[in-house]
């Protein structure tokens, strides 16, 4: 820490910074909870009056249940393709081909540079025949894309604060075969990174509105999209959404604390963060 | 003998990272190349500027224009209001405190899209909490000279996300700057103003030009937020290249390339400039 | 005894650059053998080779007769201990410990019983539910010295399995580390490269440098007769006198003539080097009388208590000579002080100087 003074107390101008920064952040959000469950809310400071109809109303859309599910699926489904794609890479990258490594981080690197409109864009132009085109199975390629860099750091992180040669030597000493090695050694120690690495991509799919609208669209509804609907239909049951959408990512955000917190015990330094 | 094993051994190395090669290649680089290619091209095969001419036309130049300054204001912002935070962040004597803090930012710099900018509608609409608290209270009309729904209330809704990503960044940067120095410093005669002036805020400084060009490249390709809050009154460039796509706008596909292109270009500007700041960043703090 | 693990001519070059050259070496059953040296004389590849880690270029490795050259590391039965003692985190030490005996696929009461046998052997015994986190640095290699030895090795690698250690721990654990191989009787190879441990714990030491072997010999060969300059000076330390022969006894060198134990295998005129340890060097508060030789005058310079002994670094005439004495009540020396000293002719090893 800075400064030589240990102080006990934050001073006044601290207080006045950082209360404004989370009254800032959490505003918004506890507003849209209160005005879910709102009737009128549009002629005072607090609502008129309460009620869990905006819900109740949600679920009665048979395009609720359909969009979540779609959500769901999407979203697992690009957990799945992540996980099958990125970890044997970085794996291998790591272990045998280190030279590769700038290539590896270069191309993880790349998602971040290109706008999700941009992204669309170029997929529907390039897969514009069947059956792939505007399909689900291309937005999924695309997520995955989108959401790489954040399976690559939190499995890289976790191999980077593991020796792997050294334990996988070790092992090999003892008679383990590759298999043994693997499934006994290498994967329970890279399991938080992978299971970190898993919840991100799954919040972030979840949530995502761009490239589900522009590469699909209304062939495969998923809950974001529903939920730019009602903004402008129905406010309350808009805010109702949003709540269900704020609610699931702050679910899997302590899942991912709480993942990365039961990882491995080497130092608590080396563990990487997010 | 042993050269040609070994040689062998190296190529079949290569070969295990083919899978996500292709995955990148597939749905990744090679859409991007001919993205890039048919900008260039006109429909009849032909080798043209032309659209890159009409993505530059003064209706289009606009939306260029206006998601600059959006980027670039929500950047400043961003970087001057996250440093102050993040200084007040970082000093703050509770160790939990501290951490709940950067969790909080965690959390909320990923609250892009839909869902914030309604969020934004409820406080700050023609009928929002906010908008009501200081007709009620304070005696000010908001609207109409501001609204939500124009580059000002985007503003603020950009400044949602942007603030506590850049809250993110500089904790660490901070932590860069060694407790030896301020003592060292100190004890030649430094004060504190002296110190940030001459030590501080030069190393920070490769921190927060990385924060910026983050915050600036953040903000340009965003497009859930905007989409939700504008939808078509205001124009940006994400938004016009998405109408490319749903057709909802009648114009040559070759501007909407050329378009993506240029915002490639001035993303991958950003990118490049982030990473030449944080590697300078890192080489002045491990040491 | 038999020889139990032979190397011969063993090379490995890792690009341009050679790693190891021209190994050779007998190992009987039983016997702890050093590899010696400082960083990048290719001790380690060479433990490397012999547990499958690293391949050869040239050369073979018998292992009680076997070519083992080509069995991958997993089926050599060669137990290794590693530096960073690479224990599994995911598991308990009692889980660490067997990891060995489950790949052998041993039934569950058997791999129980040998390893809380052999977590008594290293006196842990109520470690067995914690985790490896939980342990110090010193517990955790003995943990994995268990856990090597839980698969009943023929041959035990340890690969400077001390050097993260508090020097307190190191000389406790290297002690231990002897007892037990001896007691075992377990061939092991050691490497190392602080020569106080080689020596302390060794059957056999093999010095090298640069990926050559400079000397193979037992602690007290190596240390009293190094054949090589490089073997005199990485062991212990050793004062130099640089002249020329000038007949079958005697070195000259600048203003002292320097009597040795016999200089048959060099020509008159050619260039030496004469060493002579500190411990070898007496020193005379006092003018000698005239039938001593080799005596130097010079005056003290530094005075460095090291308990036991005390080390004194005399300038003479400008050459500085170093001399370890024990310091009685009565021969207290202070700075500056002129002294004599004087070391015999057996003492005194010769070597060319290349």
């Amino acid at each position: 820490m800075m400064g030589s003074l240990k102080k006990s107390k934050p001073s006044s101008g601290q207080i006045f910074i950082v209360g404004i920064f989370i009254f800032y952040m959490i505003l918004p959000i506890i507003a849209t909870y209160i005005f879910s469950i709102a009737t009128r809310w549009d002629r005072t400071i607090l609502p008129e009056g309460y009620s869990l109809e905006g819900y109740m109303e949600a679920t009665t859309n048979p395009y609720f249940f359909i969009t979540l599910k779609n959500s769901l699926v999407l979203s697992v489904a690009s957990v799945l393709v992540s996980l099958f794609v990125v970890v044997p890479t970085v794996y291998w990258v790591h272990v045998k081909l280190h030279s590769a490594k700038p290539l590896l981080d270069l191309l993880m690197i790349l998602p971040f540079g290109i706008p999700g409109v941009v992204l669309a864009l170029a997929l529907v132009q390039v897969y514009n025949f069947q059956p792939i085109s505007r399909s689900p199975l291309l937005l999924t390629a695309a997520t995955v894309v989108f959401t790489m860099p954040f399976m690559y750091r939190s499995v890289s992180n976790n191999l980077a604060a593991v020796d792997i040669p050294t334990l996988t030597e070790a092992a090999q000493s003892l008679g383990a075969n590759t298999f043994n090695v693997l499934w006994r050694v290498i994967i329970p120690n890279i399991f938080p990174g992978i299971l970190s690495g898993s919840l991100l991509v799954f919040a972030t799919v979840f949530a995502e509105f761009t490239l589900a609208r522009l590469i699909v669209g209304a062939g495969f509804k998923t809950f974001p999209m529903l939920l730019v609907e009602y903004t402008r239909k129905d406010g309350t049951i808009a805010a109702g959404m949003s709540v269900i959408s704020f609610t699931i990512a702050w679910i899997v955000s302590l899942l991912i604390l709480w993942a990365s917190g039961k990882g491995i015990k080497v130092s608590r330094e080396s563990i990487g963060a997010r | 003998m042993r050269q040609s094993s070994k040689n062998r051994n190296r190529v079949l190395s290569w070969l295990g990272l083919l899978p996500f090669l292709l995955f990148c290649l597939a749905f990744e680089i090679v859409p991007i190349l001919l993205l890039l290619r048919d900008s260039l091209f006109t429909r009849a095969g032909e080798l043209t500027a032309a659209n890159y001419q009409g993505a530059v036309a003064p209706l289009y130049l606009r939306s260029f224009w206006n998601s600059i300054k959006l980027s670039g204001i929500t950047a400043l912002l961003g970087t001057t209001i996250g440093l102050v935070v993040g200084y007040g962040v970082f000093r703050w004597p509770s160790k939990r405190v501290q951490d709940s803090l950067i969790a909080l930012s965690d959390v909320t710099t990923n609250f892009a899209g839909a869902p914030l900018a309604f969020a934004f509608i409820i406080v700050l609409g023609s009928n929002g909490l906010i908008t009501q608290f200081f007709l009620k209270y304070l005696d000010i009309k908001l609207y109409p000279e501001f609204s939500v729904y124009s580059l000002s209330g985007l503003i603020l809704a950009y400044l949602y996300f942007q603030l506590p990503l850049m809250v993110l960044l500089i904790i660490p940067a901070f932590g860069g700057i060694k407790k030896e120095w301020r003592e060292s410093a100190t004890n030649l005669g430094a004060n504190t103003y002296q110190f940030w002036w001459n030590i501080g805020l030069p190393i920070l400084a490769p921190s927060l030009i990385a924060g910026f060009v983050l915050l600036f490249a953040n903000a340009f390709g965003a497009y859930a937020t905007a989409y939700t809050l504008t939808g078509s009154k205001l124009s940006l460039v994400t938004l016009q290249i998405g109408f490319t796509i749903t057709g909802e706008v009648l114009h040559e596909p070759g501007i909407g390339q050329a378009m993506a292109v240029l915002s490639l270009l001035i993303m991958g500007t950003c990118i490049a400039i982030y990473q030449v700041a944080t590697s300078r960043a890192r080489k002045w703090t491990r040491g | 005894m038999m020889t139990y693990l032979e190397l011969t001519d063993i090379s490995k070059n890792f690009g341009n650059v050679v790693a190891v050259k021209d190994f050779n070496l007998s190992i009987k059953k039983g016997q702890l053998v050093s590899f010696l040296g400082p960083s990048g004389c290719g001790k380690t590849t060479t433990l490397r080779m012999i547990g499958g880690f690293e391949i050869p270029d040239s050369g073979t490795i018998l292992l009680a007769d076997e070519d083992i050259s080509k069995i991958p590391p997993n089926r050599r039965g060669i137990g290794m201990v590693f530096q960073s003692y690479a224990l599994f985190p995911n598991m308990t030490i009692l889980e660490n410990v067997m990891f060995g005996l489950k790949m052998q696929h041993k039934p569950k009461k058997e791999m129980t019983s040998i390893a809380e046998k052999v977590l008594d052997l290293v006196r842990l015994q109520n470690t067995a539910k914690r985790y490896p986190h939980q342990l110090s640095g010193g517990q955790q290699q003995r943990i994995a010295l268990a856990r090597a030895l839980a698969i009943q090795p023929r041959v035990l690698l340890l690969d400077e399995p001390l050097s993260a250690l508090d020097a307190e721990v190191r000389v406790a654990l290297r002690g231990e580390i002897r007892r037990i191989q001896s007691d075992l009787g377990i061939t092991t190879v050691y490497v190392t490269h602080d020569q106080e441990e080689a020596l302390s714990i060794s059957d056999m030491v093999v010095v090298m440098n640069n990926g050559l072997v400079e000397q193979i010999g037992t602690p007290q060969e190596i240390y009293r007769k190094p054949d090589t300059r490089f073997v005199a000076t990485f062991i212990g330390t050793a004062n130099e006198f640089h002249g020329i022969v000038t007949d079958s006894e005697n070195v000259k060198a600048g203003n002292l003539v320097i009597k040795t134990s016999g200089l048959h295998n060099f020509s008159i005129g050619s260039e030496v080097v004469a060493l002579v340890r500190p411990e070898n060097v007496e020193v005379f508060d006092q003018k000698p009388t005239d039938s001593m030789v080799n005596v130097v005058e010079g005056d003290v310079d530094t005075i460095t208590f090291h308990g036991a002994i005390t080390r004194l670094g005399i300038n003479a005439g400008g050459k500085m000579i170093t001399a370890d004495v024990t310091i009685t009540g009565r021969n207290i020396l202070s700075y500056h002080q002129h002294v004599w000293l004087s070391f015999n002719p057996e003492y005194c090893k010769v070597m060319a100087e290349k």
